[in-house]
């Protein structure tokens, strides 16, 4: 992503074309800046972020299961 | 999950694959996170011997069956299903041999693109591939995928990226 690509990308998500699907997706409630942050990664990176993200996950999940053991 | 090491272990042994689901919708810049990887494989005979030499050392065997229920995983076993739902030592893998909404391996490759992992460049569903199989799909949890698809397909239009 070039500097001027990301201008742009931050200036579509502040205030997104009306009727844009940015638009609905903010209304929606989804979170754009972390689209735009991924889009800042490279694929190698986004990868690396995907097996941190589903390690973390597993984590909660197992202390979950534990807190519920202990009860 | 050992993405780079499965993706490296694929590639290897020549297996066609594309990459779908959770993983892909990451690698397209997606918040998305998944536990599982998802593929699409070439139904070939060849193909089906490749896969099953690839995963034969990471011990696969089927999600959610019973631990003593046999199951042989090769190329015959490959040719007698379609979908399959693995747990394997490199974490739980899906190998699909068609896709809702697409079709077969051709079909899915066709909307897919090339994009370098790794340092080794993979077949990765795109955006509009990846809308079209969550509608079809049409879960709750895909339905909200497809948002989060839509948006980044009018944000990378929008910016040319």
């Amino acid at each position: 992503m070039t500097p001027e690509q990301q201008k742009l990308a931050y200036e579509l998500i502040t205030n997104p074309p009306a009727g844009s699907k940015l638009a609905e997706a903010k209304e929606y409630g989804i979170d754009l800046t972390l689209l735009v942050e991924n889009l800042k990664l490279t694929p190698t990176e986004r990868a690396e972020k995907l097996v941190e993200g589903a390690r973390s996950l597993r984590e909660l999940q197992l202390a979950g299961k534990r807190h519920r053991a202990a009860k | 999950m050992k993405l780079e090491e499965t993706l490296r272990v694929l590639y290897d042994e020549g297996v066609e694959f594309v990459i779908i689901g959770g993983a892909a919708m990451q690698l397209q810049g997606s918040a998305y996170i998944t536990e599982d990887l998802d593929f699409c494989y070439a139904r070939s005979s060849k193909n089906l011997q490749r896969l099953a030499r690839a995963l034969k050392p990471f011990h696969p065997r089927m999600r959610n069956a019973p631990e003593n229920l046999p199951f042989q995983f090769d190329a015959a076993t490959l040719e007698r299903g379609l979908n399959f739902t693995l747990s394997t030592d490199l974490g739980a893998l899906d190998f699909l041999g068609e896709v809702s909404g697409l079709g077969n391996y051709n079909a899915v490759k066709a909307v897919s693109e090339n994009i370098e992992v790794f340092g080794l460049d993979h077949q990765v569903l795109s955006l509009e591939g990846l809308i079209k199989a969550k509608r079809a799909a049409g879960r709750e949890k895909d339905m909200k995928a497809v948002k989060d698809l839509e948006v980044l397909l009018d944000l990378r239009k929008r910016t040319g990226l």
